[in-house]
């Protein structure tokens, strides 16, 4: 009998921590992974040159998630990472994936010609859409952005090198900038935030 | 029959489980007092404002943000950005636009060094360390307190060993 009490009584302090803790985990709210902008201001819209020489508008985007990174193809180490990062985030989202679009801008308009963005592109995915135009097209959107860029002549046979801003930028399908990511940002946690947005539609 | 054979053994352990687990409990806690330092607190929310006018400042050279003096952070701080100017800033990860908030939760502990376009200088440093919280002092505990009360255990057995309750029983008859 007094087993009986015993067991019953500690049954219940079980079952009464486990509501508290499943309280805790669903109860709380979504802690992004990248840095959040609140109140998220409607994103600078532009229009440029994509790999298939078709113009490329943001505003066009409105009820997709876009991720832009702004690079250049000759880049060794900071684009190519993100670019798999890109292919990666496109296939782990699976059949989602066609809600988001995934943007590489380029900081090195006198090399980033409309072919060589695409077989550069090729090299990681199609789908991601490459964008190019003249210095003077493209200033505007660095500017909005806050983008920094600078060329840098090492001397090196495969020529300039381009330091440049490594952040990545989410839109949300509201057309506001909503997130920003680091470089060091692992690409499950811009994952983990992309699905969020997508399941909050 | 078994548990009756067993009990004094049984009562023994639960005695040197709660002295293991009060012992270590008063030595974790001394030690955390002793060496407790200002990031030993749970996370909370760190908020620098940027105040309208901070841009035109820090290009004439002056400062015109107020920074805390130490930028020591914990893992789960948040640190929140308010841009109250008229153009955007940036702190490392966080880039906020005219008018924003942007804030992000420091997952790693490191010592980072970020551009800044509030700060003189154009860099802040930023330190987030782990946070030596009530969870871990508990988990320290929970660590600690096992292998004491075995010792303590082995040692009462060696220095304080258990009577057989028979032979004392049949000792007992035939005196």
């Amino acid at each position: 009998m007094r087993l009986r009490y015993i067991l019953f009584g500690t049954g219940s302090v079980l079952f009464l921590a486990l509501l508290l803790v499943g309280w805790r985990v669903f109860a709380s709210p979504y802690r992004y992974q990248g840095s959040l902008i609140d109140p998220p201001p409607p994103a600078a819209d532009f229009s440029l040159t994509d790999q298939s020489g078709q113009p490329f508008r943001l505003s066009d985007q409105r009820g997709k998630v876009v991720l832009i990174f702004f690079g250049y193809t000759h880049c060794p180490d900071v684009c190519p990472i993100t670019l798999t990062d890109f292919r990666r985030i496109k296939e782990a989202l699976g059949n989602k994936a066609e809600k988001v679009t995934f943007v590489f801008i380029t900081v090195d308009p006198e090399r980033d010609s409309v072919e060589r963005l695409k077989a550069h592109l090729g090299n990681y995915d199609p789908a991601i859409i490459g964008l190019t135009g003249t210095r003077a097209e493209l200033e505007p959107v660095w500017k909005n952005y806050g983008v920094y860029q600078a060329q840098r002549d090492e001397g090196s046979a495969a020529g300039y090198l381009v330091d440049h801003t490594a952040r990545t930028y989410l839109i949300d399908p509201q057309g506001n900038w909503r997130l920003t990511y680091a470089f060091e940002m692992d690409h499950s946690a811009i994952i983990k935030d992309v699905q969020h947005i997508l399941a909050e539609r | 029959m078994m548990i009756q054979r067993y009990r004094p053994y049984l009562i023994r352990l639960l005695i040197t489980s709660v002295i293991a687990l009060v012992f270590v409990g008063i030595l974790n806690e001394g030690f955390y007092l002793l060496q407790r330092e200002q990031h030993d607190r749970a996370p909370r929310t760190v908020q620098i404002v940027v105040p309208i006018g901070t841009a035109e400042r820090i290009a004439a050279g002056e400062a015109a943000v107020s920074l805390p003096e130490e930028m020591v952070f914990v893992v789960g701080d948040t640190l929140e950005v308010v841009n109250q100017d008229s153009v955007q800033h940036e702190l490392g990860p966080i880039w906020v636009p005219a008018g924003s908030t942007g804030r992000l939760v420091l997952e790693e502990a490191n010592k980072f060094a970020f551009s800044c376009t509030f700060a003189p200088g154009n860099y802040l440093g930023l330190d987030v360390r782990l946070p030596t919280t009530l969870g871990t002092r508990l988990t320290a505990l929970a660590l600690s307190a096992p292998p004491m009360a075995v010792f303590l255990f082995i040692y009462g057995l060696l220095a304080f060993p258990i009577k057989d309750g028979k032979k004392k029983k049949t000792l007992e008859a035939g005196a």
